[in-house]
């Protein structure tokens, strides 16, 4: 009934209508020879944003797709953010990526995560309208300066001699399409998701495709393998899609959004949708038959049975079952947009034949009479060990070849998104040989996520949580403007004037209401007297800033420019400055405390390796075999980064330091001399 | 403007003299962990032992341990009298000297303390230096380190600065085994397993309490936990400041197949019976240290079960022991019987032991061995017993005495390099720094509440862990994911 031989019809309808090709231009002034600055390979989260931070950047762009009508794409879950994953959203908004402003348009269940659990670690989510996301991502795509869209499937890549100077056996010149056709391009950003050497599995079937619908990318997979980088094999899976109508939503647990909505852009004063007009989601549960139907079906599906590296987490309920029996799991029943007809029932992911995955369904409370539109399926794909690249995630063994998203072994719309921005600023500000726009562990979860990667590797597709973060109490959701915008300014140029004034404004005020605060000063009877509900310990012999009462969960801005009207009014006119100050005051004397340490780390990341170094041969220092081939292999770009890698060991570390000091020396030594020269 | 000596010998001990050292909110203690300090004099016997600080806050530790209320003048010495910052207690006459930076061994503000060398002294002094706030003990290489981020050190004079990392981090790493042998290693292990679990599990509430089900009662538990923690944590460390047994000295331990005479040179070396001698394999079981004076250095000597397999459940136990015993040695000495080279059990210890130690002999920090041939005396004097395939070695019979004067030169000089090392960290600094991580802990657990931000109560538990993890190792965020992905179903 749902075979897969209709997903292989979906390809071959969609390659011929790929023919002839399709360029749109959103730039008229943009010259016709095909040479870019930047070519980014996919359209989907990873792509978008690199294409558009590429362009903001100042480089003439082109974004190449198998289907332009694909831009913007949720291939899985119709939801964006989380706890961790929220946090991603703000950093990638901060350096003014487009996926929380198309968010922000899109969404029809707004709501914040972990509300009671501390503002660090509040996760902003939505339910998100795909046709609405994909549509306004793509105006915001196609309205872009600078960035030019083109259909087509690229098979390889040219390349060139590498530049000297430089680490990389070559560099790469532009692509090859599948029409023959070459594109040339300074820099190339790589952002394929599953579709290197994508199959889909339902059952005991296996079909080549990158998506449902869509063939998998081939040729580039055995032009990557042929240039030396060592690739992996990963899984995933969605769930099957139901019929809205045919759920029996009365006996379910309603889950109503947020009133008001928290918008995920730090430039949204609001969402676009009223309020009392977003959708419920619905909670039901599996139940023993659920269990009962997974476990006597085992033999039946490959997807679960097979070795390849799936995550430690659970995403799929054969997981589930296998690994936690008996229990009654969780599946919330999910809109998949404003008008459509699809529900997503999620945390049913699922890779049993179409037949039995109907059967289970009909099993679970409230889907007794569900009908299953389309079913779930597994996912397998190849991804490259993201040790071969860089932070600015370029690769080591093609200079400006950068990849970003799936292919790096990542899970997720956000971590996509996150890493695409980087990829794209970076391979513009290669373009113009400027130093890459890194972000470091102490600076953003877009920094943890990458050093992870780039460092450690991975072996199950990484997915971001705020435990990976050592800075947590520091990297919040609410402060990622003041944390990445103005570097992002300064270094990479990609941010729009209007973000940077409010970001600009935002840090003044902020800065010069914790100094006011600071200065208002009352013994602790005053303050309980003004205050009651606090509770302030009179006992205290010293004067208590009323950034210290702030901190207390009773109080907020307003109760406190009640009391103390002059100067604090003031800043309770903008909401965001009250709610950000609140939030400042209660992580302010922890803060202190991880200084040092956050000192120590950036004394590390300050201490950059040189690109070009070879540790398999260098002679000037003494490293066993071991260290060498895992620096080799992870090629750090400071200090710290190399400490991290397991297995260096701290003698090694001072080795490297003192072979960098060295370098550092003769350099200068050279420079000096060459200047004496001179005059 | 220095008070008169008189007066401050003249104070009660019982009436404190500052305030308690944890308790004051100077600016220093707002930045922890920036001043590190360190026994700087070798191991073993000395009539004065120095100890050092670098950072910031040494000036506060100078103050707060000699009562001085401005520091002396920079560079000379000066006799002061420490007392305990927090007790008063009086702990020794000092020497006191005062660097600051950025003319100093590291670049930044140093002290140096000349104390006079008894273990109590020593002891007493650092634990007074862990309780200012600001300062922690200094890990491997950390003053060099210092030195040479601050360009203190040329390029030349840092050549042997990894090898002398690696050997200290190696010899804390032995005298780290060593004092977590048994019982405390055991407590340690159990406290970080509670506490990785319980922040396992407040991380889980943190990034997946929301959606997904985890079960009922978890952070409750993790509460009663973390409680229970404090409790145990605290009143170990009452006890132990009394109580603990120093074990000082070079490890040196026999080690060999079994009847290769290994009792016997023990007894030769303490010049006492410590260990039965019988011509029986298999006699010694257990592990016999017996602290001697060898060469003048202060050595703890071992003797160990003969290494076999296939004995009986209790000789095993014994031989199990002793290999462990023989990670934790400064120096092995290494016995064969000569006129019984060929049996497995001597070919076995030769490929085992032998061989992995003379491999990484080049290596800085290694563990040294002397290999023996005992019974040299049944050796017939036209055939040597010495194959050529065997490691540079000693021949000598503990029967006649011949080759002791060889084996006592040979172990001067490699107690020499294991004592003379400064950095080969002493039991009393390990003993510190144990204190000091376990009371860091300590600290950060008594942050924990289960208040509405969880991102703050999760912080004190990493906080407490990362002091824990100083003592058992462990600490990365993989056991974490590890732990909550084991106990919990999440993820989607």
């Amino acid at each position: 009934m749902f075979l897969l031989r209709d997903c292989g019809r979906w390809a071959s309808a969609s390659l011929g209508r790929r023919l002839p090709l399709r360029r749109l231009r959103s730039d008229s002034a943009a010259p016709c020879s095909p040479h870019f600055d930047v070519v980014v390979i996919g359209g989907g989260h990873a792509g978008t944003e690199a294409a558009a931070a590429a362009a903001r950047c100042g480089s003439r762009t082109l974004l190449l797709t198998h289907r332009v009508d694909t831009i913007g794409q949720m291939s899985c879950n119709p939801s964006f953010g989380g706890i961790g994953k929220g946090h991603l959203m703000r950093e990638v908004d901060a350096l003014d990526g487009l996926c929380s402003r198309v968010c922000d348009q899109s969404g029809i269940h707004y709501k914040v995560l972990n509300r009671r659990k501390g503002p660090a670690v509040w996760g902003l989510r939505a339910q998100i309208d795909r046709k609405l996301y994909k549509q306004n991502m793509q105006k915001e795509i196609l309205s872009t300066p600078l960035l030019t869209v083109q259909e087509g499937a690229v098979e390889d890549l040219v390349l060139a001699e590498p530049e000297p100077g430089y680490g990389g056996k070559s560099r790469v010149r532009g692509v090859v399409l599948a029409d023959g056709s070459t594109m040339h391009a300074e820099s190339v950003v790589l952002t394929t998701g599953t579709f290197l050497r994508g199959a889909l599995i339902i059952g005991l079937e296996v079909h080549p495709a990158g998506r449902l619908g869509d063939q998998p990318s081939i040729g580039l997979a055995q032009t990557l393998e042929k240039l030396g980088f060592m690739v992996g094999r990963l899984k995933t899976g969605t769930p099957p899609r139901l019929a809205k109508e045919s759920i029996n939503f009365s006996i379910l647990h309603e889950h109503t959004a947020d009133n008001p909505p928290i918008p995920f852009s730090f430039l949204s004063d609001d969402v676009w949708i009223k309020p009392e007009d977003q959708l419920p989601c619905y909670l039901t549960h599996t139940n023993p038959r659920v269990d009962e139907l997974v476990l006597e079906n085992l033999h039946l599906n490959s997807h679960v049975k097979e070795t390849t590296r799936g995550p430690r987490y659970c995403p799929s309920i054969e997981s589930k079952v296998l690994r936690f029996p008996n229990r009654l799991h969780q599946v919330w029943l999910e809109p998949e947009g404003m008008d459509s007809d699809l529900i997503y029932p999620q945390g049913l992911s699922v890779t049993l034949p179409a037949e039995l995955q109907e059967k289970m369904i009909t099993c679970i409370r409230g889907l007794e009479k569900a009908k299953m539109v389309h079913p779930g399926y597994g996912v397998q794909y190849d991804y490259l060990d993201p040790r071969q690249i860089s932070p600015s995630l370029e690769t080591h063994l093609v200079q400006r070849l950068f990849f970003a998203g799936q292919i790096n072994g990542t899970t997720g719309y956000e971590e996509a998104a996150a890493q695409g921005v980087i990829a794209g600023i970076n391979a513009s500000l290669r373009v113009s040989r400027k130093p890459p726009f890194v972000v470091s562990r102490t600076e953003g979860y877009i920094g943890v996520l990458i050093d992870d990667l780039t460092t450690l590797g991975t072996s199950e597709p990484y997915r971001m949580f705020t435990s990976r973060v050592e800075f947590r109490l520091s990297l919040r959701p609410d402060n990622a403007d003041t944390r990445l915008t103005f570097r992002a300014h300064e270094d990479a140029g990609c941010v729009s004037p209007q973000r940077y004034k409010r970001a600009l404004w935002m840090k003044s005020s902020l800065e010069e209401g914790i100094s006011v605060l600071k200065s208002i000063k009352f013994s602790s009877s005053k303050w309980k007297k003004l205050i009651p509900q606090a509770p302030i310990s009179i006992n205290r012999s010293l004067p208590v800033s009323a950034l210290d009462v702030l901190k207390y969960e009773e109080v907020d801005m307003e109760s406190l420019a009640s009391v103390v009207p002059e100067p604090l009014k003031k800043y309770t006119a903008c909401r965001e400055l009250a709610r950000r100050l609140k939030i400042e005051a209660t992580y302010e004397s922890v803060l202190l405390y991880q200084l040092q340490e956050i000192k120590e780390v950036q004394q590390d990341e300050a201490l950059q390796l040189p690109q070009d170094l070879d540790y398999l041969t260098i002679k000037d220092v003494s490293l066993s075999q071991e260290v060498r081939e895992k620096l080799h292999l992870s090629r750090p770009q400071t200090i710290g980064a190399a400490s991290r890698i397991p297995g260096v060991t701290p003698a090694a570390i001072i080795n490297l330091l003192r072979f960098v000091r060295n370098t550092q020396q003769r350099q200068t030594a050279v420079m000096e001399h060459q200047t004496n020269q001179c005059l | 403007m220095w008070r008169g000596l008189s007066a401050l010998v003249t104070r009660p001990a019982s009436a404190p003299l500052r305030l308690c050292a944890r308790c004051s909110t100077g600016a220093e203690s707002l930045v922890p962990g920036s001043t590190i300090f360190a026994l700087s004099s070798g191991q073993g016997r000395c009539a004065i032992a120095v100890i050092r600080t670098s950072g910031p806050a040494s000036g506060l530790a100078l103050r707060s341990l000699t009562a001085l209320r401005e520091p002396p003048p920079a560079r000379s010495a000066c006799l002061r009298l420490l007392r305990h910052p927090c007790s008063g207690e009086p702990l020794d006459r000092s020497l006191v000297l005062w660097f600051p930076g950025p003319q100093s061994f590291t670049g930044e503000d140093c002290m140096e303390l000349h104390v006079h060398g008894g273990p109590a002294v020593v002891s007493g002094v650092l634990q007074a230096l862990g309780s200012v706030p600001g300062l922690r003990p200094a890990k491997a290489g950390e003053f060099t380190r210092r030195a040479f981020a601050h360009g203190k050190l040329s390029l030349t004079e840092v050549e042997g600065l990894a090898d002398l990392i690696h050997a200290e981090t190696e010899a804390q790493r032995r005298q780290a085994l060593r004092q977590l042998d048994g019982e405390l290693s055991q407590l340690c292990q159990g406290w970080a397993k509670t506490l990785t679990k319980a922040l396992a599990h407040v991380e889980a509430y943190i990034d997946f309490g929301e959606d997904d089900n985890l079960e009922e009662g978890v952070l409750e538990q993790v509460d009663r936990d973390v409680r229970a923690l404090e409790v145990a944590l605290s009143s170990h460390l009452r006890d132990a400041r009394r109580g603990q047994r120093l074990r000082s000295g070079a490890n040196v331990v026999v080690a060999g197949p079994p009847n290769a005479g290994k009792s016997s040179l023990v007894n030769l070396l303490s010049q006492k019976p410590v260990s039965i001698v019988s011509p029986e394999p298999g006699t010694t079981r257990d592990i016999l240290e017996t602290p001697v004076d060898l060469a003048g250095f202060p050595v703890l000597l071992s003797d160990t079960a003969g290494l076999r397999e296939g004995a009986g459940a209790v000789e095993q136990e014994g031989v199990r022991r002793a290999r462990q015993r023989l990670e934790q040695a400064d120096i092995i000495l290494g016995m064969l019987d000569a006129s019984d080279l060929a049996s497995s059990s001597s070919c076995s210890f030769l490929d085992t032991v032998v061989a992995p130690l003379v491999a990484q002999s080049h290596d800085s920090g290694r563990q040294r061995l002397l290999l023996l041939l005992n019974k040299s005396d049944l050796l017939s004097a036209n055939a040597p017993a010495s194959s050529t395939a065997l490691p540079p070695h000693l021949l000598l019979s503990c029967h006649t005495g011949a080759g002791m004067d060889a084996l006592l030169q040979a172990l001067k000089t490699e107690l020499a390099a294991v004592c003379g090392d400064p950095s080969t960290g002493p039991p009393l600094l390990t003993r510190a720094r144990h204190q000091y991580h376990l009371q860091g802990c300590l600290d950060a657990l008594g942050r924990f509440q289960l208040t509405t931000d969880l991102a703050l109560a999760a912080e004190a538990l990493r906080q407490a862990r990362r002091q824990l993890s100083h003592l058992t190792g462990g600490g990365g965020t993989e056991e974490i994911l590890d732990l909550i992905f084991q106990d919990f179903c999440v993820g989607k």
